[in-house]
């Protein structure tokens, strides 16, 4: 139980910081919590009919990324000429409902809650994004990195201007 | 002849006009020929009233693709201006766009993305309507209705619909010329899209919502390269283009009808997958090939809110090119849902096809690093547009730009091409076209 317990506590702590990376736009130390051979991808929700299928599609992906491609989009982010965040939005990620679904000593499989909000330029309405994550998180030289993220949007239609932004 | 309302020098209240004073102020302030396109008419509701009225009730509006619903059974839900849509592959294997409203009470019939049915069941009354719209069974009907009941005349409202391409296209307006006429010569440049091989899509749509003027994305698409240099300046400093001026090599043509595009060639590499050669040759004209060969992107507007794109990039090292093609769905004066579909070679290799889907969500799409900056653009023109001063001032937007250019005529395709698509002609076209449209009688 407490090696569970500890798991747990360790697993959250490092959701927590991945989050404050990014809610602090330190993007290559974001980087570097990945796997070399990472996959992060974002499914697309939709709405159907059956209730015992998934009602979303890794047909349509909204971010299809590796580490090569993760890596352009930090590099855009911090060129000149990347409009969509300049000046940055402000986010604040609260991550929550952790809950580890396998584990062994080097792999751990989790799900967790992300309420991204968003805040552009002078709006005062608030881009909201909320949805699941599925991440697999894999242990290298006793650090724990990101392998897979899968996020999985609650919008079929999303309802911020884009996703310049990291979920 | 009766004074302008700018002569006046009275304040042009829209709300106040009537229709004809509404139609007669915008003739007289948009002037597409001399470069001038107000503010007002990129947020103003009345002129987006008068956009719902005489366009989207008037022209032929793309629904979906028919590799979208290959089966019988198959239905997606569509926006066609402001009603919600079904397009169906019927049971007797015909294509059918329903106005998805039941026609006993209104309720919305079917609230799905997409499926397989044979009927949709009403969630209000019950009312049964096969995938052909024809209305089939009513609860307690003998009891409720007596004899007095026609279900042959409560069929879902059927909407003239054809198709080019794949390319599934409805309009409400019966007089409307035909689906091929309106296209007209768009179509040679929709076969590189469409036709060059067996295209299939890669997925239900992507959605996501910009508070934006639905023509900013129409008008970005039919003329605008030049924004490249600056708006998407960031991609040429990451090397996945040459450089800043790179999109200005090529053609900007416009074909009638407020359909237009912009041709990026040559490309030194070819873009497309080698081994399917013989297939785009057996499909395409010699002259379209010889154009599909040396592509390196091409930006297409089928008025009024659609484009299609192929856009290539070095990737992975290899050049990899990626079809998609969208919607700029008017949700309001100052809102667009952007759908968009990825589209591809269905005889193209397994790992292509990755590798194609791959490069469209990291360029375009709700994430792109392309997409993203436009965005922007399109948010705080739509918000600059608004205001009581524009429409004191008729404050208007410059789109003069390539008007002292000739069109050249050893292009291969049709349309009127100038060389060089660094040009705002086809955005003085398009709004050409979209004047005679909203101010038509």
């Amino acid at each position: 139980m407490k090696e569970v317990i500890e798991l747990q506590y360790e697993i959250e702590q490092w959701l927590y910081h991945e989050a404050h990376l990014l809610d602090n736009l330190l993007f290559d130390d974001w980087l570097e919590l990945f796997d070399e051979d990472c996959r992060y991808r974002m499914p697309l929700r939709v709405n159907l009919q059956e209730k015992d299928v998934p009602d979303f599609t890794d047909d349509t992906l909204l971010f299809d990324d590796d580490m090569e491609t993760l890596t352009l989009r930090v590099d855009r982010l911090k060129t000149d000429l990347a409009w969509a965040e300049t000046p940055p939005s402000r986010t604040r990620r609260n991550v929550g409902n952790v809950r580890i679904q396998e584990y062994n000593e080097n792999q751990v499989t989790v799900k967790s809650n992300l309420l991204l909000y968003r805040s552009r330029s002078t709006e005062i309405g608030a881009e909201l994004v909320s949805g699941e994550r599925t991440d697999r998180l894999v242990k290298r030289s006793g650090k724990w990195r990101l392998q897979e993220r899968t996020f999985i949007a609650d919008q079929t239609t999303l309802g911020t201007r884009n996703l310049a932004i990291f979920v | 002849m009766t004074l302008s309302i700018i002569d006046t020098g009275k304040f042009p209240r829209l709300e106040d006009m009537t229709k004809s004073e509404l139609i007669q102020h915008l003739k007289e302030t948009v002037k597409p020929e001399e470069g001038i396109i107000p503010a007002y008419i990129f947020s103003h509701p009345k002129v987006y009233e008068l956009e719902m009225e005489k366009i989207f009730l008037k022209s032929w509006l793309f629904l979906a693709h028919k590799s979208e619903i290959p089966n019988k059974g198959d239905f997606v839900t569509r926006q066609m201006g402001e009603h919600s849509v079904i397009v169906t592959h019927g049971s007797d294997g015909d294509i059918h766009v329903l106005l998805n409203v039941c026609t006993h009470r209104g309720m919305k019939l079917c609230r799905m993305d997409h499926g397989n049915e044979k009927s949709f069941v009403c969630p209000y009354h019950g009312f049964n309507f096969k995938n052909t719209g024809d209305l089939a069974g009513v609860p307690f009907q003998k009891e409720v209705y007596g004899d007095t009941l026609d279900k042959s005349k409560m069929g879902l409202k059927e909407i003239r619909h054809d198709e080019y391409a794949g390319l599934i296209f409805a309009t409400f307006n019966e007089e409307a010329v035909p689906l091929d006429e309106y296209l007209g010569d768009i179509k040679w440049y929709l076969d590189l899209a469409f036709n060059r091989a067996e295209m299939e899509v890669q997925g239900p749509p992507m959605k996501w919502v910009v508070n934006a003027s639905w023509k900013l994305g129409s008008d970005n698409t039919i003329s605008d390269s030049y924004h490249t240099l600056v708006s998407h300046g960031s991609i040429a400093k990451l090397g996945l283009v040459p450089s800043g001026d790179y999109s200005k090599y090529g053609y900007q043509i416009y074909t009638g009808n407020g359909h237009g595009l912009n041709l990026g060639m040559p490309n030194p590499h070819f873009a497309f997958p080698e081994e399917l050669t013989e297939e785009y040759k057996e499909r395409l004209s010699p002259e379209q090939w010889g154009v599909l060969e040396k592509l390196k992107n091409m930006i297409v507007c089928v008025s009024p809110h659609m484009m299609i794109l192929i856009s290539s990039m070095d990737f992975k090292g290899k050049q990899v090119s990626n079809t998609s093609f969208r919607l700029w769905q008017p949700k309001g004066p100052d809102k667009i849902e952007i759908t968009q579909w990825q589209i591809v070679e269905k005889n193209a290799t397994k790992e292509w096809k990755e590798l194609s889907n791959q490069t469209n969500s990291l360029t375009f799409g709700a994430s792109g690093i392309f997409e993203q900056d436009d965005s922007e653009n399109w948010t705080d023109i739509t918000q600059n547009s608004k205001g009581a001063y524009h429409l004191q001032e008729n404050t208007f937007f410059n789109y003069t730009q390539g008007m002292h250019k000739k069109p050249v005529d050893d292009f291969v395709g049709p349309g009127i091409a100038y060389e060089n698509k660094f040009n705002e002609a086809n955005a003085r076209a398009f709004f050409r076209n979209w004047l005679d449209q909203v101010t038509a009688e």
